[in-house]
């Protein structure tokens, strides 16, 4: 089956993120831009996959849970799962290693918890634009032992890539690398490459993608057809 | 100023000591490792609040010769025996960037 994939969308628990970006109104927006597998991944945080989840079975879409870790080195990694509790014991993990420093909404925006019909359920109370407890080397073991998938996101840009953190793209056991729409295949060197929207707000949901063929959306498929 | 030197300093721990003693020409004080990489001098000693074994990557490429860690910011074993590897010494205070700076610039005479 080809699978048209975005696996880097943020919800409304991302403080930077658009309000209106419920998983219900995620799913019905990626549909309608013709994507048939998607991914959730907020900062630092799974609070909402579970509502994602719900909302990806009963529509029909395939779909990764995920997170957008930022390391200690403060390089956004993108880490995805096909089980949704390995997910949710990394995003416990993750929350829990963040400092105790907590958000204030009016400077930075609300972390709402939603469920799958947008009602809200509280607040994710830790700033989660924080760096983790978690430095790269150190996911990639924990990614890893969970069964996800680890990709260091936006590696060409020039605020939280892991490039302009830390000067050169670590070796590192990363499953691929996420370029932005205009990043260049070289800067990825022997690394697959996946593109992603980064999705902030409804609009940019699709508007970079990665197409697999594979038979069904699981952690082994990919990586096999990243590396073949 | 030597390498050494900072080991009698006060509020300064030695983490790694496994170095070739040299002459100190300057210093850089950044968190951001690429811009570290892009600017620091050879034979710099490098203040940061980066413990990791990227930092040392980072400082070998760049001729970094000594790391001071700020703030008493936990050093990964890693990142230790990566500093041994690259003959780097790796050193541990509770002054943050701005005072280890000030302390540093003075023993320059910067």
């Amino acid at each position: 089956m080809l699978y048209r994939a975005d696996f880097h969308i943020h919800s409304c628990l991302s403080p930077c993120a658009s309000l209106e970006m419920s998983p219900d109104v995620i799913v019905k927006r990626a549909q309608a831009v013709g994507l048939n597998a998607i991914a959730l991944a907020d900062h630092n945080c799974t609070f909402n996959l579970p509502a994602f989840e719900r909302v990806c079975k009963k529509e029909g879409i395939a779909c990764l849970y995920g997170m957008e870790v930022t390391s200690t080195e403060e390089a956004h990694i993108l880490c995805l799962f096909d089980q949704l509790d390995a997910a949710m014991e990394l995003g416990s993990r993750v929350y829990g290693s963040l400092p105790d420093i907590l958000n204030q909404p009016d400077k930075f925006g609300d972390q709402p918890i939603v469920d799958e019909q947008q009602d809200i359920l509280g607040f994710a109370e830790k700033f989660l634009i924080s760096a983790s407890g978690y430095t790269v080397s150190a996911l990639v073991g924990e990614v890893h032992e969970l069964g996800g998938l680890i990709i260091p996101a936006h590696i060409d840009r020039q605020v939280y890539g892991i490039i302009s953190q830390l000067g050169f793209l670590p070796d590192e056991a990363f499953d691929a690398v996420e370029l932005t729409p205009r990043g260049k295949r070289k800067q990825a060197q022997h690394y697959p490459v996946v593109r992603n929207s980064d999705a902030h707000q409804l609009s940019h949901i699709g508007r970079a993608f990665t197409e697999f063929e594979i038979e069904s959306l699981t952690v082994e498929n990919l990586r096999a057809a990243l590396w073949a | 100023m030597k390498i050494s030197e900072l080991e009698t300093l006060d509020d300064f721990t030695c983490l790694q000591d496994e170095y070739e003693d040299a002459e100190i020409s300057a210093g850089y004080t950044s968190d951001l490792l690429s811009d570290v990489m892009a600017n620091a001098e050879d034979g710099s000693v490098l203040i940061t609040i980066q413990a990791h074994k990227n930092t040392v990557a980072v400082s070998s490429l760049a001729g970094v010769s000594a790391i001071i860690i700020c703030n008493n910011r936990p050093a990964s074993d890693d990142m230790l025996a990566a500093a041994e590897k690259e003959g780097i010494a790796v050193f541990q205070t509770a002054r943050n960037q701005f005072q280890t700076s000030a302390l540093i610039a003075r023993y320059l005479g910067e």
